[in-house]
């Protein structure tokens, strides 16, 4: 009976061990001995942030039912692509209703998408949430004070009404300056928290592109071309010197790379963050040849406590295309000449017709 | 297509479109199926475009904008008096298309297309793309879900 636990312990042993080379196949070794995580990673998934609250702390689905989330995926796409009514006419006046940036004008084909098709997978698990701790697969609540401010805030949104309606109140208007206007809008940052960190992924141009060498380590993001340069091995900067993405440095735990990055400036990538933020992010070699990312959010001005997540970044035959946001950005100059305008109608009574 | 205005035909309709909201009960899948609750987009198209100003427009590919962050369509329409007014609708990133082997010369200039969307809040000759297909309803490009509704959290006009 010992003998033949000791032979189940041993082909254990054996395929653990082969599951191991497997990994280091996946990911050569650099001079220095560490796994190199050079290359390019389609972080794209429909496995969102945050976990649907009624699956509770229910962290994966099975893989029937990941299977019909890529289906009932595939069947929404194949939707899109359906044929028009060649003799349609304009849209409604008024707006069509559509929520969120589409803003009751509508947006644009859906072909122009791409935030993948299928739930991502971390240890065979079918993942529900990108989140992993709290077991709820959610933020934990905002601190009193942010709730209060995010009240106000939001009683100062409007359905895109096509009106100058800001003017109607003493404070400032949303338009007034381009440089009140969101980091992506003014091509100074992709939206969503794609550079992160913690690095999200977004509706589109999610391949990023890392450059490992053993004083740095680079992160290439597709959107907006931001790239995250990791001191290997460094101190902070001081506390004075702040930015948009931080400042990371890293180092290695065995055969994990851990980034701590901090120094924000108010408007971190990471929406509802502030300059309090702490992020921690650890890259690591999985069984299944990805690269596993996961990281750790500390920003006790924002949130009652801190929360991680994890989930899989496999590795793509694709690359990272040439943004060059500034160049083609009409939208910042249209929409501040269309607030410019809309404003003249009200001081004019013109109310919108030329 | 003008009314009196100068503006392309736009005409009233009754429906509105509406979001579908998750309901108790849906499957894991369903839900998970929706996609990630961080979709935003570059810019709020509310910020941008006119809901009072719909509008139509059929005419001939005339230049492709084939640019970050997002990509332009220029096409030439003839109003009603027979004149000619050059427009331009915005689309998203034409990165997404290269990523499928879609370029810029995937649709060829003098291609007889049609395009609904609002006009520009600036009321230059500047519209969103809200779907854009060749003369027979098909889309101009594939692999697409829908009409786009991008979020962005960010904007307090957006909501």
């Amino acid at each position: 009976m010992k003998c033949i636990k000791t032979s189940v312990t041993l082909l254990l042993s054996a395929g653990a061990m082969c599951a191991l080379w497997a990994q280091a196949a996946e990911f050569p070794r650099t001079a220095d001995g560490k796994p190199d995580f050079s290359g390019f990673y389609d972080i794209a998934t429909i496995t969102p942030l945050q976990r649907p609250e009624f699956l509770g702390d229910r962290k994966f689905i099975s893989a029937e039912e990941a299977e019909e989330a890529r289906s009932r995926v595939a069947a929404r796409k194949s939707e899109g692509d359906k044929t028009s009514d060649p003799e349609r006419d304009a849209p409604p006046d008024g707006g069509d209703g559509s929520p969120g940036a589409a803003g009751n004008v509508g947006g644009y084909n859906s072909f122009w998408i791409d935030n993948g098709d299928d739930t991502n997978q971390v240890n065979g698990e079918f993942r529900t949430s990108i989140i992993v701790e709290p077991a709820n697969g959610r933020r934990p609540k905002f601190t009193k004070a942010t709730q209060a401010k995010r009240t106000k805030r939001r009683s100062n949104y409007r359905k895109n009404s096509g009106t100058a309606w800001w003017l109607e109140r003493d404070e400032a208007g949303p338009y007034d300056n381009p440089e009140q206007r969101p980091l992506a809008e003014r091509c100074l940052l992709g939206f969503g928290s794609t550079s992160g960190p913690p690095m999200l992924p977004v509706l589109y141009n999610n391949v990023k592109q890392i450059v490992q060498t053993p004083k740095h380590v680079m992160i290439l993001n597709e959107m907006v071309h931001d790239a995250r340069v990791i001191r290997m091995d460094d101190k902070h900067l001081p506390d004075t010197i702040r930015s948009y993405m931080g400042d990371s440095i890293g180092h290695w735990e065995g055969d994990t790379l851990v980034v701590d990055t901090s120094n924000f400036n108010d408007r971190p990538g990471l929406s509802g963050a502030s300059s309090s933020l702490h992020v921690v992010e650890r890259f690591q070699a999985a069984t299944d040849g990805t690269l596993l990312y996961s990281f750790t959010v500390n920003d006790d001005t924002i949130w009652e406590g801190a929360w991680s997540g994890e989930y899989s970044w496999p590795k793509t035959d694709s690359v990272v295309f040439e943004y060059a946001c500034h160049e083609g950005n009409y939208a910042l100059g249209n929409i501040m000449r269309g607030a410019r305008i809309l404003e003249q109608d009200v001081l004019t009574g013109k109310g919108g017709d030329e | 297509m003008r009314e009196e205005t100068g503006r392309p035909m736009s005409k009233l309709a009754t429906r509105l479109r509406r979001a579908v909201a998750p309901v108790a009960g849906i499957a894991a899948s369903a839900l998970l199926a929706l996609g990630p609750s961080t979709s935003t987009a570059h810019h709020a198209f509310g910020a941008e475009f006119d809901p009072n100003r719909p509008l139509i427009l059929r005419g001939p590919v005339t230049k492709i904008e084939w640019v970050n962050p997002h990509a332009w369509i220029h096409l030439e329409v003839t109003n009603n008096d027979g004149g000619k007014e050059s427009w331009m609708v915005e689309g998203g990133t034409p990165n997404t298309l290269l990523r499928r082997g879609l370029t810029r010369h995937t649709l060829k200039i003098g291609t007889e297309i049609i395009v609904d969307g609002y006009q520009s809040k600036d009321r230059s000759n500047r519209a969103n793309g809200r779907d854009i297909t060749f003369t027979d309803g098909r889309k101009i490009f594939m692999g697409s879900s829908g009409t786009g509704a991008p979020k962005d959290g960010r904007d307090p006009t957006a909501r």
